[in-house]
């Protein structure tokens, strides 16, 4: 039997008259790779915002289901609640990695561990281990800056696994890279995320990054317009 | 480049307006220090008895002292300016704009964005010379007309401001020109060496022998100038050693670093000394002039009142006077310098800064982070440029003078009113940090 890991119901979000989400309902599995997708201005990005506790919707519901605790009501939190769930349970990866520039590969992994009051020795080890599952063994005191899109991407996803989140939201993962390194980030993102048992939500244009995914939702004018799972 | 092409580029975008006033006021606050300064050491100039030579060489070490920092916060303002478009100018080289065209949109944009604030300088400068007109030298206030600068000299500091707005972009795009992708993907690694901490202990080591054999060589006003000049020679060392000595202090920090904040400051004062000693580098003239103003106050209280000339006792009030009043030049001059660098680095990051409220990071760790890589550079430069100063001073007065508990007291006081001001500066640029935070 499947169990939800995050489910949304009726979301309504406006920015002025543009209704971004108009009564969006969705149920995201534990261990299922979902793709968003969907043209520009559809609403695909703010459904991803919402469920990750991002942006408060105008209207709706969405409850977090962890493996252990009782379920959490995303949209009943504050915003610092909602920080600390971000900080603590979820991982996100963005388009361009985002990442500090002023610190290493390594601690910018650990980092997101240290905040949330693991010692620096142990974050750092463990942010060392994730690199080296994904390919950076030896990269670990490189900056940013000296890394390639594809490196500095598994830096960002590293860094979305370091705290042991639980979800992992990607918005536009291989957006800025070419076919070939898209294809290698998105293994090391599926590796890390569903391989390990984990549940991840991927907002893309790509259609070959979606084929990847376990299921594809289609939003259009904020709906979801269609749910389709991989063959 | 096309005309269509400059003028699109040089159209401010919609929710840009503090993106654009920020530079403006730095090169507004520029100008007016600038005017401010030059116009009061002028009106020295008109002075012919016998005590105008001291008074004037006084001045001119003042303006040095003063002029030249404040050049340097000019450059950080036309770095402001033009930073924040280096992300699209890069983005334009990489299309194939040629980089004379690159070059000519960021130099109009920046000279644009000075012309306005060096007319609100001079705007500012007029507006404030009446309150500068009322300082008293020799017992009386110096009057507007004597400190307000002329139209002509005016003219000169404005174009020379413009200049500067101009240099530094050309100098700042250098980077994009010659390597579009160095500047999107912040690659290259300032590299600070240690021979400018030996190059520096060196010249500090002759100023000393210096310091202590010309007083019995020369006149006063020849010894004064020596001696302004040796002062002047270390505090461009301290400028040379000072960004070295902050990455040895930050790489111990970064050992050491077990909190995320401590981590991340000695981070971004490792990733740019010389950025770090530019934001906190006229605390250094401040400590220098502490310890002057320190001995001086110590020495003066020594004094007699009844065995000294009147003309004497006049001499060592208006020094006082005049120390304070660069004192207060100087903390204008860094607190400007801090968030003029503070502004311009949070909107250099804003995606960044977005991203991380996305991940969940407490604003109040990037913020202590972003304050404790200004406050912690600032001590180290405090404590040691007054310590070289000290030292310094050691074989003109004696350590009796500089250790004296009213000497001691002055330098903690002006020391401490400098940091505060610094600490102040930084709590003013964290809503711009929140705006960054919220902007999600």
């Amino acid at each position: 039997m499947k169990t939800p890991a995050i489910e949304a119901h009726a979301l309504i979000k406006n920015f002025g008259t543009t209704h971004a989400l108009a009564g969006v309902d969705l149920a995201i599995h534990r261990g299922e790779s979902v793709a968003i997708m969907g043209a520009s201005g559809s609403g695909k990005t703010t459904l991803l915002h919402v469920l990750a506790g991002i942006t408060a919707p105008d209207g709706g519901s969405v409850v977090f289901r962890p493996s252990e605790g009782a379920p959490i009501e995303v949209t009943a939190l504050g915003e610092s609640a909602r920080s600390r769930l971000r900080r603590e349970r979820f991982g996100f990866v963005f388009q361009q990695g985002l990442l500090i520039p002023e610190l290493t590969a390594v601690e910018n992994v650990a980092l997101a561990s240290m905040i949330n009051g693991i010692k620096r020795q142990d974050a750092v080890q463990h942010a060392a281990s994730w690199l080296a599952a994904l390919g950076l063994a030896g990269m670990e005191e490189r900056r940013i800056g000296e890394l390639s899109g594809g490196q500095a991407q598994r830096v960002a996803i590293a860094r979305a696994q370091a705290t042991g989140a639980e979800l992992v939201f990607a918005d536009e993962p291989t957006g800025a890279l070419d076919s070939t390194t898209s294809s290698e980030v998105m293994d090391a993102l599926l590796w890390s995320t569903t391989g390990q048992g984990r549940t991840l939500v991927v907002v893309t244009h790509d259609p070959d990054v979606a084929a990847r995914c376990t299921r594809t939702i289609a939003v259009r004018d904020g709906r979801i317009i269609s749910s389709a799972v991989a063959a | 480049m096309n005309r269509n092409v400059l003028a699109l580029l040089l159209r401010p975008a919609p929710g840009q307006n503090g993106v654009l006033a920020l530079p403006v006021v730095a090169f507004g606050v520029v100008t007016t220090l600038v005017l401010t300064v030059i116009g009061g050491a002028q009106s020295f100039w008109g002075w012919t008895d016998e005590y105008a030579a001291l008074y004037q060489g006084l001045a001119a070490i003042a303006l040095v002292l003063l002029v030249v920092p404040l050049l340097s916060l000019g450059g950080a303002a036309a770095r402001l300016s033009a930073r924040r478009r280096d992300e699209r100018l890069s983005t334009l080289r990489l299309l194939g704009v040629s980089p004379a065209g690159v070059t000519v949109a960021t130099v109009t944009e920046s000279v644009l964005v000075a012309a306005v604030g060096t007319l609100a300088g001079v705007v500012g400068h007029v507006a404030i010379s009446p309150l500068i007109g009322l300082i008293p030298f020799r017992g009386e206030p110096l009057g507007f007309a004597a400190v307000v600068l002329p139209p002509l000299q005016s003219a000169i500091v404005v174009a020379a401001v413009l200049a500067l707005a101009a240099a530094s972009a050309v100098i700042g795009l250098r980077r994009v020109v010659i390597s579009p992708l160095g500047v999107r993907t912040r690659s290259d690694v300032p590299q600070v060496h240690w021979i400018r901490a030996v190059l520096a202990a060196g010249a500090i080591a002759i100023a000393f022998v210096l310091i202590k054999v010309f007083p019995s060589v020369g006149g006063v006003v020849l010894t004064i100038a020596v001696l302004a000049g040796l002062f002047g020679a270390a505090l461009a060392m301290l400028n040379l050693v000072g960004p070295w000595v902050l990455k040895v202090t930050a790489s111990r920090q970064l050992r050491r670093a077990d909190r995320p904040e401590r981590l991340l400051a000695a981070r971004i004062v490792l990733d740019s000394p010389k950025a770090a000693w530019r934001q906190v580098g006229g605390i250094a003239m401040a400590s220098f002039m502490a310890v002057f103003a320190g001995t001086g106050v110590a020495m003066i209280s020594t004094m007699s009142t009844a065995d000294a000339a009147a003309a004497d006792v006049a001499l060592a009030d208006d020094i006082r006077t005049g120390l304070i009043i660069t004192l207060i030049g100087s903390f204008l001059m860094v607190a400007a310098s801090v968030g003029v660098n503070q502004a311009s680095d949070v909107l250099d990051q804003r995606e960044l800064h977005r991203s991380l409220h996305h991940l969940g990071m407490p604003l109040e760790t990037v913020d202590r982070a972003r304050r404790r890589a200004i406050m912690s550079p600032l001590l180290v430069t405090a404590i040691g440029s007054a310590l070289v100063a000290a030292v310094l001073i050691f074989p003109l007065i004696g350590i009796a003078l500089i250790t004296a508990p009213v000497s001691l007291m002055t330098i903690a006081a002006v020391v401490s009113i400098g940091i505060g001001v610094v600490w102040a500066t930084t709590w003013a640029t964290r809503p711009l940090l929140r705006g960054a935070f919220r902007m999600a």
